[in-house]
């Protein structure tokens, strides 16, 4: 097993949910409806969760402890891509944003319950119900306000011209793509970028939202090697802010 | 004002402090029963409502509105409109007993579900299906299906009107054991509260 290549497949599955569980939760108390606001506080609870069990699997392979890796690294050491760090903004992008990324990050797991790393089999396999809830949530937004009002069909469709750059980023390619597919680890950013592109254009077929052609759109790259945006640092400040008060206390 | 929590902090300013911008009348959603399955084998009970624009939103809002917490096996939600209700009764005051003649012919037989409701100020608890061409034809037949039983409001709703789950969605609760930390009594706040006064005497 090709340990430096297992590592960053984890760290930025990992990352990529903390930092958007995060993001999702500053909505608790705040969303616009108190059905929407518990169901989108729920999801994001699920995601901080989903981190958490990779960061165990990690631990596992010699890594710091959860707590350590969650709340004490700097925003250079961070893996995930610049999509899940940006702003909340207005409800519209934050469920585009849930919309492009779950559509993604389910089926990255559907990948990895094939996956030769048994352990990530297994919780690819364990999640399987909270990842369909929360394809389900986003999907019937989608179409829902895709096809509402031409006010709602505007600002999903502004957001998601806004969005799809950034979404794209998901898929920035990692060194150890080889490896990882030889090794049947697997399968590669290329092969689940291309599933999550016919999916998100199965959906929004459904709506009145545009998707622009997919060679029009710049991608912005970087957050898998640590290059990120102004809003990572700020984020991880406030996310570990109590702690750092008295990282000694127990809680 | 500042807020200690920085989320607030970040929110657009709306609005002048003390000043009511009148809603208009009407502008909630309607709202859609939620009907939950505690455990397998056991029958669905009505748990609540959810406020949403249609059946499948109000589906997706009930998971989590009603089943984040405690067991589940299984959901379904229907339209509150859909829902056809007896009289109410007062006392224990047998609900069937209000319920008289056969309601009439219209309409094509089909599938109803009935729930009964047996103590007052508990829920709605699904009792069986019917068949029968409309509502009150299915309270009727429920009458003489549930012959000698004594309810204090009976519920008639047509099968098809129901969002149900899914056999492929009966895996939205597997991990809903784990989920310990929604659990307030799971945080042991006052065992940690005694430690802390025992420590401040000693």
């Amino acid at each position: 097993m090709h340990l430096p290549a297992i590592k960053e497949l984890l760290y930025k599955i990992a990352d990529d949910q903390l930092i958007l569980g995060h993001r999702n939760s500053e909505w608790t108390g705040m969303g616009p409806l108190l059905e929407e606001d518990i169901a989108f506080s729920s999801m994001a609870q699920d995601k901080i969760g989903q981190s958490l069990a990779l960061y165990t699997i990690l631990q596992q392979l010699g890594e710091p402890p959860p707590d350590t890796v969650a709340f004490m690294r700097q925003g250079s050491e961070f893996h995930n891509c610049i999509f899940v760090e940006l702003p909340n903004g207005e409800y519209d992008f934050s469920l585009v944003r849930h919309f492009l990324y779950d559509t993604g990050i389910a089926i990255r797991f559907e990948m990895l319950t094939s996956s030769s790393f048994q352990t990530l089999a297994e919780l690819s396999t364990k999640i399987k119900g909270e990842l369909r809830y929360h394809t389900l949530h986003a999907n019937t937004w989608i179409k829902q306000l895709g096809s509402a009002t031409p006010e709602s069909i505007n600002r999903l469709q502004t957001s998601l011209e806004y969005a799809l750059p950034f979404a794209l980023g998901m898929f920035e390619e990692s060194p150890f793509e080889k490896d990882l597919a030889e090794q049947g680890i697997f399968d590669g950013e290329k092969i689940l970028q291309e599933r999550w592109q016919k999916k998100i254009g199965e959906v929004l077929a459904q709506t009145r939202l545009q998707l622009p052609p997919w060679n029009t759109i710049e991608i912005a790259t970087g957050g898998r090697v640590g290059k990120h945006s102004e809003h990572l640092q700020p984020l991880l400040d406030e996310m570990s802010e109590v702690l750092k008060i008295d990282p000694s206390a127990e809680w | 004002m500042k807020s200690i929590d920085p989320r607030v902090n970040r929110l657009p300013k709306m609005g002048q402090p003390g000043k009511i911008i009148p809603k208009t009348p009407m502008d909630q959603f309607g709202t859609f029963e939620v009907f939950v399955q505690p455990k397998e084998g056991k029958p669905f009970q009505h748990e609540g409502i959810v406020h949403a624009p249609n059946i499948e939103m109000a589906y997706v809002l009930a998971k989590e509105a009603f089943t984040r917490r405690f067991a589940c096996t299984s959901l379904y939600v229907a339209d509150t409109h859909h829902i056809f209700v007896s009289e109410m009764t007062e006392g224990n005051e047998n609900a069937y007993d209000r319920i008289a003649g056969k309601g009439d012919n219209s309409g094509n037989e089909e599938y109803y579900e009935i729930f009964h409701l047996l103590k007052r100020g508990k829920q709605h608890i699904h009792a069986g299906t019917v068949r029968a061409r409309n509502p009150q034809q299915a309270m009727a037949h429920a009458k003489d299906q549930f012959k000698g039983k004594s309810v204090l409001n009976v519920w008639s709703l047509r099968t098809a009107d129901i969002r149900f789950t899914s056999p492929e969605e009966k895996d939205l609760w597997v991990t809903l054991p784990d989920k310990k930390f929604r659990d307030a009594s799971d945080y042991k706040g006052g065992d940690k509260l005694k430690e802390f006064l025992d420590r401040m005497q000693s």
